[in-house]
């Protein structure tokens, strides 16, 4: 169908709306903070990785899949929507209307199609992740890499280089012969196929945040971070792949930058956290830390659910919002006992680590961990972070 | 049979070098047709009795880019 053949009546704008709203929907209810519904470490951080995850999909993940995948739907569909407007037409001259809900049709199935095989895909990456996470230092690794990929793939759609052009994964040219080839059919089979096919040709956004699903180590949280993703993804995804019809490439170019903004972003925060998961002085947050005022900022804190300090014993309390202080000082040259103390605490602060001392501890959600320090060398540091490098601190040794 | 690579300097993802591709099944007279984002060329080994050079060229450019002769 083209452009000009602009039927009066859209149920299909009526369709997406309602997807858009459904998803969201959806989305306030499955991403509810502290709701463990679902059976794994469903802590604030986890739940925060989700929804990043669903505004990542529905701010850029739908432009970026649109510029990959969305030529195989248009053409996958162009044959059933034009059979759909001249089924129309024909009743219109009748002096009958037909609605015209065939297009809306197999797009929801190639969405739905596509959806679950992500989330299929996104259990097989976590699971082979729970065999690659042996310690924060693979995971920082891994979001390392994961970082620099969405920083290339930034650079490379801002054609900074030719060399950023290599971020981009081509796919095999059997699978792509074999997709196009498939995309030729009309019946109702077709796009589901195709959006099962889909997970062969993952956009930039999508390739990183197949990586993040691997850096996560479960089959479940892996599986929720690309349904999260996919399911952001989809109203976007559906809305432009209709509009794109109507108002074809003029607004792509204004897409794919505000894509690659967005990507870049996301690449020097997740960088950033790998940084803070290896211990790295040269973090953003450990970097701006003397700038950013520490709040709390006296070492012990004494409160009757926790315990005393003294002067080699120090305490940090692990909220769900971070870790308090976020600048501790200790005694240097003797060993020193940092009390972890936690109360209610469910986000990803529970996942302690302590980088140059390879300490990592999954602390309870209320309660008080002990940690043996070495002695330090006076004026050293100790950085100290959450397994995602979210939640950032330091213990400076005086 | 011929076979030519063109330099395509507006390709901008993989998606392009998939919908040059296309051309496989678009054009008459075409065997194959390799594509490649990271070089920014496409090869395409066809019939030269059925397809000049220029209908190529003509083709490549109705799907939105541009073909420059090796």
């Amino acid at each position: 169908m083209t452009s000009k053949q602009k039927p009066a009546v859209d149920p299909v704008i009526i369709v997406m709306l309602g997807i858009v709203f459904l998803a969201i929907a959806f989305a306030l209810l499955v991403f509810k903070p502290n709701d463990q519904s679902l059976g794994f470490d469903a802590g604030s951080g986890a739940w925060n990785q989700l929804l990043v995850a669903f505004v990542t999909g529905i701010t850029t993940g739908g432009l970026s899949c649109l510029a990959v995948q969305g030529g195989l739907l248009a053409s996958s569909l162009a044959h059933q929507i034009e059979q759909d407007y001249v089924e129309q037409s024909a009743h219109h001259k009748r002096g009958n209307r037909l609605p015209r809900s065939n297009s809306a049709f197999p797009i929801m199935l190639f969405l739905i199609s596509k959806l679950g095989a992500y989330t299929l895909l996104g259990a097989l990456l976590g699971w082979l992740g729970s065999y690659l996470t042996l310690s924060p230092m693979t995971r920082a690794m891994v979001m390392i890499l994961v970082g620099v990929f969405m920083i290339g793939n930034a650079l490379r759609m801002f054609n900074v280089h030719p060399i950023f052009r290599y971020f981009s994964i081509e796919p095999p040219k059997f699978i792509t012969r074999y997709i196009r080839r498939t995309a030729k059919g009309t019946d109702t089979f077709t796009p589901l196929f195709l959006g099962a096919l889909t997970v062969f040709i993952p956009c930039g956004v999508t390739q990183a945040m197949m990586a993040t699903a691997l850096g996560t180590g479960s089959a479940a949280m892996g599986a929720a971070l690309m349904f999260a993703f996919v399911l952001g993804t989809s109203p976007v995804f559906f809305i432009i792949a209709y509009l794109t019809t109507e108002l074809g490439a003029r607004l792509e170019k204004f897409f794919m930058r505000f894509v690659a903004v967005v990507l870049l972003i996301l690449g020097f925060v997740t960088l950033d956290g790998g940084l803070n998961v290896l211990g790295s002085p040269l973090s953003f947050q450990n970097l701006t830390r003397s700038l950013i005022p520490s709040n709390s900022t006296p070492a012990p804190v004494s409160e009757s659910t926790q315990p005393e300090s003294d002067s080699d014993t120090i305490v940090l309390n692990v909220n769900n919002d971070g870790y308090f202080p976020r600048t501790l000082n200790a005694p240097a040259g003797t060993a020193v006992t940092l009390n972890l103390v936690t109360n209610q605490t469910y986000s990803c602060a529970r996942d302690f680590v302590i980088p140059a001392l390879n300490y990592y501890e999954l602390l309870p959600d209320t309660g008080t961990v002990q940690v043996g320090i070495p002695a330090q060398k006076a004026g050293s540091q100790l950085f100290f972070t959450c397994s995602m490098g979210m939640y950032t601190g330091v213990i400076v040794f005086q | 049979m011929i076979k030519k690579t063109f330099k395509i300097p507006d390709m901008t993802c993989s998606a392009c070098a998939m919908k040059l591709e296309s051309l496989e099944d678009a054009l008459d007279g075409v065997k194959e047709v390799n594509a490649s984002y990271h070089r920014l060329e496409m090869t395409i080994e066809y019939d030269d009795s059925m397809l000049t050079e220029e209908q190529v060229i003509a083709a490549v450019r109705k799907k939105g880019y541009t073909a420059i002769g090796a």
